[in-house]
């Protein structure tokens, strides 16, 4: 399906014989959609301002933002639990802030910065967050899968081997249509499938493999849950620019998955509302399509639906504005006033141990300041 | 102390740090049901059973992820690749993911993860399945690689990559598999990172890792009749590299040969004979000499694979150019 | 407070952006978003959007104007003063910040050129011949290309060694007072004046050293050594020897032969000894050759003797034929004379030739023991220390006794161990019962 002909998003679930293990998601309250929103906002914001900052030359390397597809890393992460594992590739700012990072950590991080969540070590594209379970943003297209595999093998391990309990954690791994393409992914989802991994492949389609056009580059790519058949895997199609559409349709899965250990395969139908980086003059689609996609901004499609339902004005919408402009101007401050890591630091984190001129690990301070007695290995 | 095989010792590594600690199992081809492609996880998928003894997909990519994943975790796989030469299909995950998981994430998480499997020429296995990886993968920062040569040293050098928090590679032979000797019962760990003095001599110190250290050994029987003392050290670990223990013995016999089954360009033996110029410049009574595999993709005929492998005729030639006695 | 808008980087590698188009002019309004202009970088042309909402007041840079990032290209009015000031805090420093970053670093001096030869020499056997006082540029490496080689150097110094231990620096200077008591040490030479042996090289010179060619003696002495040392399979044995009766024996002769001008060093005693004990032991008496073993039928001692360093300094080794047949008087007299002749006029070839046995006195410069290298072609070198008193034991009580050190040399090839032993056994018989020697 070409991009062009995307129209009224609708829900779908290709998998007839999906078992429904779980009840019908509960309707958040208001207050849990307005901290949707206000989490949604808090990203955007993040996004521009990176943007900015990066223009400005406060940021270096590669930067891939994240508008237009905040309603998934908001939507994915509330139909989870708390400590269910997540990995992503390298779009990877909103899952971070929806999980719980700090924008002053991930700014600094973003700046290059001791107070960055790696210590400045990492950038843009390797935001981790081990503490809120967020195992790492990833730089090569589709190696992330594999791992996110792992880590679903692992909760497994430890509480069916170790603990001798039920596996009851999930595993969500992130992945953008164009690493539908790698073979690695393939190799992941036929593990899965053969090991009972708790893990669900979430492929954020948002309808570019950096600048082509999916129809250009993916065989059948108007319908790509067809890959999870070939799995024998459950799938589902998810319209991914709505947050309520995302929670609906993914608690059930998660549940499901939760109950079954089995994986799942969804597709997220969204758009990227900038370039696949900065140096992106998006000349392969049209403002046409843009300003269309545009009409479905997650944000303002939410606060439409509280304002319809008399659970937001416009006027606590603006000051919500406000005070996220301020949230993020004030982690740009902090990340500013954060020093570059000491040349020390380019020495740490090579081994655990010392050895030659590495001097072994040493825990990044907003990480000292919560878990200060532990290892990086006790997760 | 009991004599064993290299094939055992390796199992009995396993099996004993996986009764220790259960956050260690074994993923590979072939290694739980089939009893190991090479026999060395026999009989333990009866011990430990399917849940910690798991039978892969042949799909490297895939699984090398999967076991990086779980060692995020906190995990301590053991992946076993049939051969690294099938490791290649897995370059991303093993070189990009596991030795850089812990500075990428500024320390919060590392690798502890082993990827272990046979090096080198087996016999006539052609040039895809005849990898010595030692030098291209050595090249990494963040991993560690050990490379034993003895039964004794395959126990304790692959307990100790079980328990190091830092991924390491395990470079083993399927030539050694059969070769028994003495290894001691019960635990049994061999320090990464240092070398062993196997043979003490006087005029001349030669290096080797793995398969290659059984050449030398040759090569310094057959030296010993015309008269020449020669000191062969296994270097055991690559990296960490011993250097320390190589160069002692250098500044005794002032004179080294470096025997490495990798090609020459770029290559461990490149290293190591850069390490020695720089430490024992003026210690040494001739360059260092190294002994490689012929720069050639590994051949199939018998003769020509002998050949091509640095073995104890070109290490005899070499100990007797650097101690100029040719 | 207003905004201003810096050129924007917009790809990893752009350094200076073109305004193609502005999309806004002065006096519009703007919203965050909008798109301001179409800015023409390295890579693209690409839309410079507004982060801010605001009025155009300025707008400073044309169409078709290339400039830096972080150059301001337009100034906003705020319409809320809540706003944040743009992150313009990036000012176009940039231009600066790698250039400082790029400054050359100061080239190294190109390393003084060695001012040692073009000799090969690896780097132990280089180091090694410092420490052993090795000169490089005497060496003939046997390494390829004549590289010296750590053997090279390890034989030289060997050599050295030996040289040091018997000539002190001092001994030339110090040489024999008028006691013609011939000092000195092992060494032979058969022709004095003899050829040079190498072609010096020039060596490196540290400012305060001093160079001095050799004298074609000095260069026989060195040849001869080195030829020995690395020929002949030394070994040594040693004896204390009781010296109360010998002491006692010349104490005597001396005062009754005072008259007749007759005055017998100690050395002259042992010369008279080890040639009756060569008698007595013939097979001492060889020389080696390649394939047989010589048994010479004189016994001929040579005496080496130190030379002032009027004459040059170095030694010589006059040798007493037949000493086996001539009485002490005549050994103590002809010993003077070439001692003499030595350190006067010179000796011949002929005064030096033919020697079958050396022996090398160290004693009067308080030397206890020493081992001293083989005077080819002889098979042995008696060196010998000084006469001292000592605590002893005689007859099983400690009294105060004279002892001498002798440690003789041999050349495997032709003597064995116990024949060396049972030689110097009789050595050591007639010193200490000397009346044997005077028959």
């Amino acid at each position: 399906m070409p991009a062009d002909s995307m129209t009224k998003p609708d829900t779908t679930t290709n998998s007839a014989d999906a078992t429904p293990a779980a009840a019908a998601a509960p309707t958040p309250s208001p207050d849990v959609l307005r901290r949707w929103l206000r989490d949604m906002m808090l990203i955007r914001e993040f996004e521009v301002r990176c943007m900015q900052a990066y223009q400005n030359k406060l940021a270096g390397g590669f930067l891939h933002v994240y508008n237009g597809q905040e309603a998934i890393a908001v939507g994915c992460v509330a139909a989870m639990r708390p400590d269910d594992p997540i990995v992503t590739a390298y779009r990877d700012h909103g899952h971070a802030l929806a999980r719980g990072m700090s924008p002053e950590v991930g700014m600094a991080e973003l700046f290059g910065r001791i107070g960055g969540c790696a210590k400045g070590k990492g950038g843009s594209m390797h935001f981790f967050d081990v503490d809120h379970h967020m195992y790492g943003g990833h730089g090569i297209v589709g190696a992330q899968i594999p791992l996110g595999a792992g880590l679903a093998f692992a909760t497994k391990y430890r509480q069916e081997v170790m603990e001798g309990t039920r596996s009851s954690r999930v595993t969500m791994a992130f992945m953008g249509d164009g690493a539908l393409n790698q073979g690695a992914v393939h190799e992941a989802m036929n593990l899965a499938a053969v090991l009972d991994l708790p893990v669900i492949f979430i492929v954020e389609n948002n309808l570019y493999a950096m600048g082509t056009a999916i129809e250009r580059c993916t065989a059948a790519g108007a319908h790509i849950t067809e890959r999870a058949k070939a799995f024998d895997m459950d799938s589902a199609v998810i319209e991914a620019m709505d947050v309520l559409d995302v929670y609906r349709d993914m608690k059930p899965i998660v549940e499901r998955c939760r109950e079954t250990s089995r994986p799942c395969f969804v597709e997220m139908r969204c758009y990227r509302f900038k370039g696949h980086s900065m140096s992106d003059p998006r000349k392969y689609r049209t403002h046409e399509e843009e300003e269309r996609w545009e009409t479905h901004d997650p944000i303002e499609r939410l606060a439409a639906h509280l304002v319809d339902q008399d659970q937001l004005t416009g006027e606590a919408f603006k000051a919500m504005g406000k005070e996220v402009r301020a949230e993020i101007r004030a982690a740009v401050k902090a990340a500013e006033a954060s020093p570059p890591p000491g040349l020390d630091e380019l020495y740490h984190d090579v081994y655990t141990d010392t050895w030659g001129p590495y001097t072994g690990t040493s825990v990044p301070p907003f990480m000292r300041r919560r878990s200060s007695d532990r290892g990086p290995q006790d997760v | 102390m009991s004599e064993i095989s290299f094939r055992d010792a390796l199992r009995d590594a396993m099996s004993e740090e996986m009764r220790r600690d259960d956050r260690v199992f074994l993923v590979g081809e072939e290694v739980a049901q089939y009893d190991g492609a090479y026999k060395v996880s026999k009989g333990m998928l009866e011990e430990f059973g399917p849940k910690r003894i798991i039978d892969m997909p042949i799909s490297e990519s895939g699984f090398a992820g999967m076991g990086i994943g779980a060692a995020m975790m906190g995990l301590r796989p053991i992946v076993e690749f049939m051969s690294w030469s099938f490791s290649l299909v897995a370059a991303d995950p093993i070189l990009n993911n596991a030795p850089k998981m812990l500075y990428m994430s500024g320390g919060q998480l590392g690798c502890p993860i082993v990827f272990r499997g046979n090096d080198g020429a087996g016999g006539q296995l052609g040039s895809t399945h005849s990898w010595c990886v030692e030098s291209l993968y050595a090249n990494v920062p963040g991993l560690k690689m050990v490379i034993p040569a003895f039964p004794a040293d395959a126990k304790g050098l692959l307990t100790a990559s079980i328990r190091d928090d830092n991924p390491v590679f395990c470079l083993e032979s399927e030539r050694m598999l059969s070769l028994t000797g003495d290894v001691p019962e019960g635990e049994h760990v061999v320090p990464i990172g240092k070398a062993a003095i196997v043979r003490p001599g006087t005029d001349c110190t030669v290096v080797a890792f793995g398969r290659a250290v059984h050449f030398v050994l040759e090569a310094a029987a057959e030296l010993e009749k015309s008269g020449l003392s020669v000191e062969v050290i296994d270097g055991r670990s690559i990296k960490p590299l011993d250097i320390d223990t190589i160069a002692a013995s250098v500044r005794r016999t002032n004179c080294c040969v470096v025997v490495d089954q990798s090609w020459s360009f770029a290559s461990v033996g490149s290293e190591v004979a850069a390490e020695i110029h720089r430490v024992c410049f003026d210690d040494l009574d001739n360059h260092v000499h190294r002994v490689h595999s012929d720069d050639v993709p590994a051949p199939y005929a018998w003769n020509l694979e002998q050949e091509m492998l640095p073995n104890a005729r070109k290490i005899c030639e070499a100990v007797r150019s650097v101690t100029y006695t040719a | 407070m207003p905004i201003e808008i810096t050129m924007p980087r917009l790809s990893d590698t752009m350094e200076k952006g073109t305004i193609i188009k502005w999309h806004v002019a002065e006096g519009d309004e703007v919203t965050a978003g909008d798109v301001l202009a179409d800015v023409e970088t390295d890579k693209a042309t690409m839309e410079m959007q507004a982060f801010d909402d605001g009025n155009v007041t300025h707008i400073a840079v044309d169409e078709g104007q290339a400039v830096d990032v972080g150059t301001v290209v337009a100034v906003l009015a705020e319409e809320d003063e809540e706003v944040p000031p743009p992150a313009a805090a990036a000012p176009p420093t940039e231009a600066t910040e790698p250039a400082t970053a790029a400054e050359p670093a100061t080239a190294a001096e190109p390393a003084p050129a060695r001012s040692s030869s073009q000799r090969k020499v690896t780097p132990v056997a280089r180091r090694l011949a410092e420490s052993h006082g090795v000169d490089l540029s005497t060496l003939e490496g046997s390494g390829p290309g004549g590289r010296i080689v750590k053997r090279d150097v390890l034989t030289a110094a060997a050599a050295g060694d030996e040289m040091r231990a018997a000539v002190p620096p001092s001994a030339a200077a110090t040489a024999p007072p008028a006691e013609p008591a011939p000092v000195v040490v092992d060494q032979s030479t058969m022709p004095v004046p003899a050829t040079p042996v190498h072609p010096s090289q020039p060596a490196p010179l540290a400012a305060s050293d001093r160079r001095e060619p050799v004298s074609s003696m000095r260069q026989t002495i060195a040849r001869r050594l080195v030829e020995s040392k690395q020929e002949i399979p030394h070994y040594q044995v040693s004896m204390v020897m009781e010296m109360d009766a010998i002491v006692e024996l010349r104490k005597q002769l001396n005062g009754e032969l005072s008259e007749q001008g007759v005055k017998l060093s100690v050395n002259d005693l042992l010369v008279r000894a080890c040639a009756i004990a060569m008698h007595r032991n013939p097979l001492m008496n060889a020389s080696w050759d390649g394939d047989a073993i010589i048994y010479h039928s004189e016994v001929n001692i040579g005496v080496a003797v130190a030379l002032p360093e009027s004459r040059g300094g170095g030694l010589v080794v006059p040798v007493i034929r037949g000493a086996d047949t001539k009485s002490l008087r005549a050994i103590s007299a002809e010993t003077r004379a070439l001692s003499e002749k030595a350190r006067t006029r010179g000796l011949s070839v002929e005064d030096m030739e033919g020697a079958t046995f050396t022996i090398s006195n160290l004693g009067m410069f308080g030397v206890d023991a020493f081992t001293a290298i083989i005077n080819p072609p002889n098979s042995a070198i008696l060196a010998v220390g000084a006469c001292l008193q000592k605590p002893v034991v005689r007859a099983g009580e400690l009294t105060v006794g004279w002892e001498m050190n002798a440690t003789l040399s041999n050349d495997h090839r032709v003597v064995d161990g116990a024949t060396a032993a049972r030689w110097l056994g009789t050595l050591k018989e007639l010193i200490e019962h000397p009346a044997g020697i005077l028959v």
